[in-house]
């Protein structure tokens, strides 16, 4: 049974670099056991939005509480709620999975012991447990795809921000990363997560918030977003996006 | 204070996996102590030259020559003065011999007789050697001399054989307390501008590479920053002070670890020193490592790409290793004297210097561990104001 309470409310995020607004008056709510997926076309913001909501990156206006705790004035608090796994691969390709995630760990405050069990119980989950001691440069890309979600999930977070988690990897390793989100989100755990690729989001995600410009421009479940254009059994993800935020190039 | 000791240990870590750093900073450097130990160091059997001015020309200095030639791996060589100057003036000798004139009449009535050592800087290893040897035969062939002109006053005397008996073993006695012949020796540079070259290449080169290898992982901190690792620890209870305090000590761990092995290699097989001086390097390791480790800190702040990262670790490097008496000793004035006092390595390579010559000790170098002190204080100050974790301005 889900809980609907909002576990992170973003409230007029505002973010500029050099002048240029990347994030613009955006908010919105993740609500506990709830995959939230924030989609929109590159350079959007959705990353940006991710640092800010994530601790990085202070907004320039706007405020975000992350189960109780204001991001702002109580970062550290906040950081022991959260998991965060980037958009790129920020591993050491030069130590073993079971190194990687016994640090992180460490860093997270888990000790020696602790960081060593958890480390074991993760890689079994996300089918590492024989690679574990293996260097992770000599891993596939899905391989190295799951070690990132890995190490996001060392610090036992109530909210696990994925950014792109999918990129680049084969169905097999896909689906095993799918699996493992719904599985994590049934123990009770929130997610945000990102994705370019719309079936994916369809699939998985319980409400979406499209992004563009640095502004969220529709909100709400994938049925609602596929009835604002069309027959929602019909209509796909993919053509309620290029609805929205047009065809024309981003990059 | 955990979790910057934590990060420092991954950084080893990271460092004693990546087979490529670990070939570059500690092999590389082992390869070139070998080179330097087969051309300067230690060699099985002794072969020399004895460099020879007879400016004598008597009986007294030709048997003395002759002598030299007949020990086993030393040939002479004869000059004029003028030529052996010459060859000292430009390195081609180190330690020379000069026999005075009246050397043999000296010998022949009994007045003190001087051999002349000449010099330049310690003589070399090979050139100590000789002049020992060459002193030992002087001393030889002055006591024959004395003996013979003793003796041949105690014949002429018709003295008992008894009393020459005696007389002969007084004269013995007087000749090893005091040898007849005095070998002089003539320092032709002051002591500490010529070093032996094993005293100052070592540290110059352990300097060299621990820079080199420090000052380029602020290439890999970059390369963090890129691929988001840095901006991941943040995300984590590691503060933006907690990152910058880790990856400094794992900069100083790094140099150290890398320090240590040179250091005990070059004091097991060269045999440069003992454990009092290699453990006394150790320690002024720490320091060099700190300031290095520093440096490396100022460059990953202000570079934007790991090529910038690179090209301004090489420079820094390379300025400090030519200007920092690495390779030539420092000029005791002028532009490049002056161009020096902004290295490490001259700071770095003096204390060294001291240390495993065991002329000094960590005391000795103060005013050396300050100013490295300084520069690792000063850098770090700049550092943390520029330290960016993220690869996107703030």
């Amino acid at each position: 049974m889900k809980h609907m309470q909002d576990f992170l409310v973003a409230s007029g995020l505002t973010k500029s670099f050099d002048g240029v607004q990347v994030v613009e008056s955006v908010s919105f709510t993740v609500h506990s056991q709830e995959i939230f997926g924030l989609l929109g076309p590159n350079g959007a913001g959705k990353t940006t939005t991710i640092r800010m909501l994530s601790t990085v990156l202070d907004p320039d206006d706007g405020d975000v509480n992350v189960g109780g705790h204001s991001v702002e004035r109580e970062s550290d608090a906040v950081r022991r709620l959260i998991g965060v796994c980037p958009q790129e691969l920020a591993l050491y390709p030069e130590l073993s999975a079971t190194d990687n995630l016994v640090f992180f760990g460490r860093m997270a405050g888990l000790s020696g012991r602790e960081s060593k069990e958890r480390a074991a119980d993760i890689l079994q989950r996300v089918g590492l447990t024989e690679r574990a001691k293996d260097a992770v440069r000599k891993y596939s890309g899905g391989m190295k795809r799951r070690v990132n979600i890995a190490i996001a999930l060392m610090s036992k977070p109530r909210l696990l921000f994925l950014d792109e988690p999918t990129v680049g990897i084969d169905p097999q390793s896909r689906n095993h990363i799918f699996d493992t989100v719904l599985t994590l989100r049934d123990e009770g755990m929130s997610v945000l997560y990102t994705t370019h690729y719309m079936e994916e989001a369809d699939r998985l995600c319980d409400r979406i918030g499209i992004m563009d410009e640095g502004r969220i421009i529709a909100l709400g479940t994938p049925t609602e977003l596929k009835a604002q254009i069309g027959d929602p059994n019909t209509t796909t993800l993919e053509e309620v996006f290029l609805s929205l935020t047009g065809r024309s190039l981003r990059d | 204070m955990m979790r910057p000791i934590l990060l420092a240990l991954l950084e080893v870590k990271r460092f004693l996996a990546d087979r490529g750093a670990l070939a570059f900073s500690i092999a590389l450097p082992i390869v070139l102590f070998a080179l330097m130990f087969g051309v300067f160091g230690e060699e099985a059997g002794f072969n020399d030259t004895a460099h020879v001015a007879d400016l004598d020309e008597g009986d007294a200095a030709r048997e003395l020559i002759e002598r030299i030639e007949q020990i086993d791996g030393l040939d002479v060589r004869l000059y004029t003065e003028g030529e052996l100057d010459d060859a000292l003036g430009r390195s081609a000798v180190l330690t020379g011999f000069v026999i005075p004139e009246g050397f043999t009449a000296a010998l022949e009535n009994g007045t003190p007789a001087v051999v002349r050592v000449k010099q330049r800087g310690s003589g070399g290893n090979a050139g100590q050697i000789t002049a020992a040897i060459v002193r030992g035969v002087a001393d030889g062939v002055a006591s024959e001399y004395e003996l013979r002109r003793a003796l041949g006053a105690l014949v002429s005397e018709a003295t008992p054989q008894e009393e020459v008996v005696a007389q002969t073993g007084i004269l013995l006695a007087d000749a090893r307390r005091e040898p007849p012949v005095r070998v002089v020796d003539q320092r032709l540079v002051e002591q500490g501008e010529e070093e032996d070259v094993l005293d100052r290449m070592l540290p110059g080169i352990i300097v060299m590479f621990l820079l080199f290898s420090v000052t380029l992982s602020a290439q890999t901190l970059i390369e963090e920053r890129r691929n988001g690792t840095l901006e991941r620890l943040l995300t984590t209870r590691l503060n933006a002070d907690e990152l910058f305090a880790g990856k400094f000590l794992a900069g100083v761990s790094r140099g150290m670890l890398q320090t240590i092995v040179l250091l005990v290699l070059a004091f097991v097989v060269l045999r440069i020193a003992g454990l009092s001086a290699l453990a006394q390097s150790a320690a002024l390791a720490l320091v060099v490592a700190a300031a290095a480790s520093a440096i490396a800190l100022v460059i990953a702040a202000v570079a934007r790409t790991e090529d910038q990262a690179t090209w301004a670790a090489v420079f820094v490097t390379m300025f400090m290793t030519v200007f920092g008496g690495t390779f030539f000793p420092i000029a005791s004035s002028g532009v490049l004297e002056v161009l020096s006092r902004f290295t490490l390595n001259r700071y770095a390579i003096d204390a060294y210097e001291g240390i495993l010559a065991e002329t000094a000790t960590l005391g000795d170098a103060t005013f050396e561990i300050a100013i490295l002190g300084a520069v690792t204080v000063a850098c770090l100050t700049i550092a943390r104001l520029l330290f960016r974790v993220s690869s996107e301005a703030k």
